[in-house]
């Protein structure tokens, strides 16, 4: 193991802080939003098929949904784009567990197999990452609908995608530029990540428990399909 | 709210009264785009335009996402073109917007269901509708039929006159079919079980939908009636966005049936009307209904389990395939019923793919139908349910929802397919099976059920033809509908005269006085509404009956917008012999107090 430059020792501290501001802000966003944004309800008595749906049925329903690529026709007739979908946020999931890896269990990164895994998930959302960018830029519907941040956010995670790969080993034999980049995006990226929309999971389990709990109260969630086609 | 220079009235008023509208689901669904794209895929819009990226859902939902940003989040107030938030300012803004939100939307909810994110779209939509319909923004369409539920409490302004007299007319029509002087269909009748509304459609443009539910009562031995007043189960609310609008109009009808003392209330086949009346209508009302509510569908199922009607399916032998309405389907979960009733009523039911929640739209849903600017738009997007329809090979599209019969009638007549549209209610009045006296009223046993919907005299050897002696102007200018409707009223005994024009029109009525004009609304010359006005206005044609003819129901409004007494009949295009028929014979039967 190789002496982290001072350097590399604030990017280290530098992210805690960061990490706090984003806690910070996701606290006030959220007391923002609930305060701000009064609930709607419902008085009408249910619909559908009694037993079948119910709202807390619907509610679980929707919260599944995103591992069910089945339950809706946009997954189910983009089965790769899912497939895609999970690689991503596998590689996000893995990047991020490596911000505390690397300083709370460097233990875990001297086995092989672990040091394997994790890299194959950032490894692969990488690529998705590329794959995302030529769509954004390539595809007249997604340009049409996309802001400057959808665009530096994507940019900007999959390139720490690359850092966050490289930096994996948790090794610096050939110097620190890769675990530099790493955790100043990341250190980055929790400055800006309230701000942008790659906060978008913190409204998601608002959006999927209302629409779940709506739809299963009016009898759509879940959904039933055509018994012949499955 | 900062009220800035730059901005119109109207702007600021969409903005302040935006602030009052978002509730939390609307704004975790404003806040939650990712703008992954996986929605396009799934609007009939963009699969029927698929180079234009501006009938995109996530697309669309960004013109109004954009106004949340900039006002109401403080990453678009701080950072507005970063995030890509952005405010109306002027009523040319708002134009733009109401193009999107009432043009290219008919808030079909299936990219809600398509959404990983579970934003719903189709709900913020209908509440930046009511955002411009409150300053007076929308489409001619909308503002007409508002109107008209506004201030008649029906949404096509049906008089209670009117009304009335097709209730009695169908009563009339029922007691001849089943040979039965007894049978009624009964008005203001307290404490009765069931509370039946209707759609003002079924009073214009298809009586004998009251009929048939009539039979399916009477037959079920039911004990029911119907409202004089609030009577109309259809609710514009919904469409335009305007939640005042909708508490009332749903508020009227749950005074009537409170009033009435009813035990439930039943609804008959409407998309839009069952889910207003039923999931909406309490919550715009801000009331709890104290009565049970449900659709006709359910309650003839319930015949037919509980033994009180019996059916014969063999009655409806040719291929039918069923629609869902995405009010029904995707907003209240009702698909199942439908398609238990149709396998019990007809022999051979084809399902159609995708279908249920996941079913696409009939292309004339969220008032499409009474927007005649976007009409180009709306068939072009029929393609997809062109197809649909196409591949089940079936005669008949069977669905439970007005406005859905006019949407899919308009596709099968756009892209040419040979099918025809029809209920539930019809194929169930079709298929039962008269055999002994209902169990309550006691009354004669009719005579077996027989399909025609109109006994047509053919003129056989010293029968009297039903318009033998009437003298009718037919004015068209399309000379298929001028020699279609011609050859069908003279073959019924009807002397018939013809004008191509509006002047024409005049000219002829004015110098053959005769007893009935049918009107095409879209005639060259002078304008027909005018022309309407003008005959309404001659003391010498007080006599003359009217019954409008059109395939642009929102033409409606050429007669409408005039301070004369309506016409007293109306039919809609493709014009079907047997409803001309009725029409016209009942046209013939009003008599005007002050004729």
């Amino acid at each position: 193991m190789h002496e982290h430059s001072a350097l590399l020792q604030f990017a280290h501290t530098l992210h805690w802080y960061a990490l706090a501001f984003m806690g910070v802000v996701y606290i006030i966003r959220i007391t923002w939003f609930v305060r701000r944004f009064k609930a709607g309800g419902e008085r009408q008595a249910a619909t559908g098929i009694p037993g079948m749906t119910t709202p807390s049925k619907g509610v679980m329903y929707s919260l599944g949904n995103v591992a069910m690529p089945w339950a809706m026709e946009s997954s189910r007739r983009n089965l790769f784009f899912y497939v895609q979908f999970v690689a991503f946020h596998l590689g996000v999931t893995s990047a991020i567990a490596l911000l505390f890896v690397i300083p709370w269990a460097p233990g875990w990164l001297e086995n092989q197999v672990v040091v394997l895994i994790m890299q194959a998930c950032i490894g692969a959302a990488f690529l998705v990452g590329l794959g995302r960018i030529v769509r954004r830029f390539g595809n007249k519907h997604m340009r049409a609908i996309s802001s400057p941040d959808d665009y530096f956010s994507l940019i900007l995670l999959t390139v720490w995608f690359f850092f966050s790969f490289l930096a994996v080993p948790n090794s610096t034999a050939n110097g620190e530029w890769h675990m530099l980049g790493y955790f100043f995006l990341a250190s980055f990226f929790l400055f800006y990540v309230p701000f942008s929309k790659i906060s978008h999971y913190l409204y998601y389990p608002f959006t999927r428990y209302y629409i779940g709990k709506s739809l299963g109260h009016r009898g759509v969630f879940p959904i039933v399909r055509d018994p012949a086609r499955g | 709210m900062k009220k800035t220079k730059e901005k119109s009235d109207k702007a600021q008023k969409v903005i302040d009264r935006m602030g009052q509208k978002l509730n939390r689901q609307m704004a975790g669904s404003l806040l939650a785009c990712v703008h992954c794209g996986m929605c396009t895929e799934s609007c009939h819009y963009v699969l029927a335009n698929p180079d234009d990226p501006t009938y995109a859902p996530a697309y669309k939902a960004d013109r109004i996402r954009k106004i949340f940003k900039r006002h109401f989040d403080w990453t678009g107030r701080v950072l507005p073109k970063w995030v890509g938030a952005a405010s109306v300012n002027t009523d040319e803004d708002l134009e733009e917007l109401k193009d999107i939100v009432f043009g290219k939307c008919t808030n079909c909810r299936r990219c809600t269901i398509n959404c990983p994110m579970g934003v719903d779209y189709a709900t913020f939509n209908r509440m930046a509708r009511g955002l411009l319909v409150s300053v007076g923004v929308m489409p001619e369409g909308v503002a007409v039929v508002s109107k008209d539920q506004w201030e008649t409490g029906n949404q096509m302004g049906v008089l209670k006159e009117d009304y009335l007299d097709t209730l009695e007319w169908m009563e009339e029509e029922l007691q001849e079919e089943l040979d039965d002087p007894n049978i009624k269909i009964p008005v203001d009748v307290p404490d009765c079980e069931v509370v039946y509304s209707i759609n003002p459609r079924e009073v214009k443009y298809d009586p004998r939908s009251i009929a048939d539910a009539a039979k399916i009562f009477h037959m079920a031995g039911e004990k029911w009636t119907m409202p004089s007043e609030g009577w109309d189960m259809t609710n514009f609310g919904l469409f335009s966005g305007d939640d005042d609008l909708g508490g009332s109009v749903a508020g009227r009808l749950f005074e009537s049936v409170e009033e009435l003392n009813g035990k439930k209330l039943v609804i008959s086949e409407c998309g839009h009307g069952f889910r207003s009346t039923r999931c909406e209508g309490p919550n715009w009302a801000k009331t709890d209904v104290p009565f049970e509510m449900e659709s006709s569908v359910n309650t003839m199922l319930r015949y037919i389990k509980e033994g009180r009607i019996k059916v014969d399916k063999s009655k409806n032998p040719e291929p039918v395939t069923f629609h869902d309405s995405c009010n029904n389907a995707r907003s209240c979960g009702l698909f199942e019923e439908p398609r238990e009733l149709l396998s019990l009523v007809c022999e051979n039911f084809q399902e159609m793919y995708p279908n249920r929640a996941e079913n696409y739209c009939c292309t004339g849903g969220g008032g499409a139908m009474s927007m005649s600017e976007y009409t180009p738009r709306r068939l072009k997007s029929g393609v997809v349910k062109a197809n649909q329809l196409k591949e089940t090979g079936a005669d008949y599209v069977v669905t439970s929802c007005h406005n859905c019969v006019d949407g899919l009638t308009d596709v099968i007549r756009h892209y040419e397919l040979d099918m025809k549209v029809t209920q539930l209610v019809n194929l169930v009045a079709n298929a039962i099976v008269i055999d002994e006296k209902p169990a309550v009223p006691a009354e004669a046993p009719a005579e077996p059920e027989v399909l025609e919907e109109v006994p047509v005299a053919v003129g056989a050897e010293g029968e009297e033809l039903p318009l033998a002696g009437r003298r009718i102007l037919v004015a068209d200018d399309e000379p298929d509908q001028l020699d279609f409707i011609s050859m069908v009223l003279e073959d019924n005994g009807a002397e018939i005269l013809t004008a191509e024009t509006g002047d024409e029109v005049l000219e002829v009525a004015r110098r053959e006085k005769p007893d009935v004009l049918t009107l095409d609304l879209h005639m060259p010359g002078r304008d027909v509404g005018e022309v309407f006005e003008l005959i309404r206005e001659d003391p010498e044609l007080q006599d003359l009956k009217v019954c409008i003819i059109t395939g642009k129901p929102e033409l409606r409004k050429l007669i409408y917008d005039r301070s004369v007494r309506p016409p007293e009949g109306y039919v809609d295009k493709p014009v079907d012999e047997k409803r001309l028929l009725l029409n016209v014979r009942k046209v013939l039967e009003v008599v005007h107090q002050d004729a």
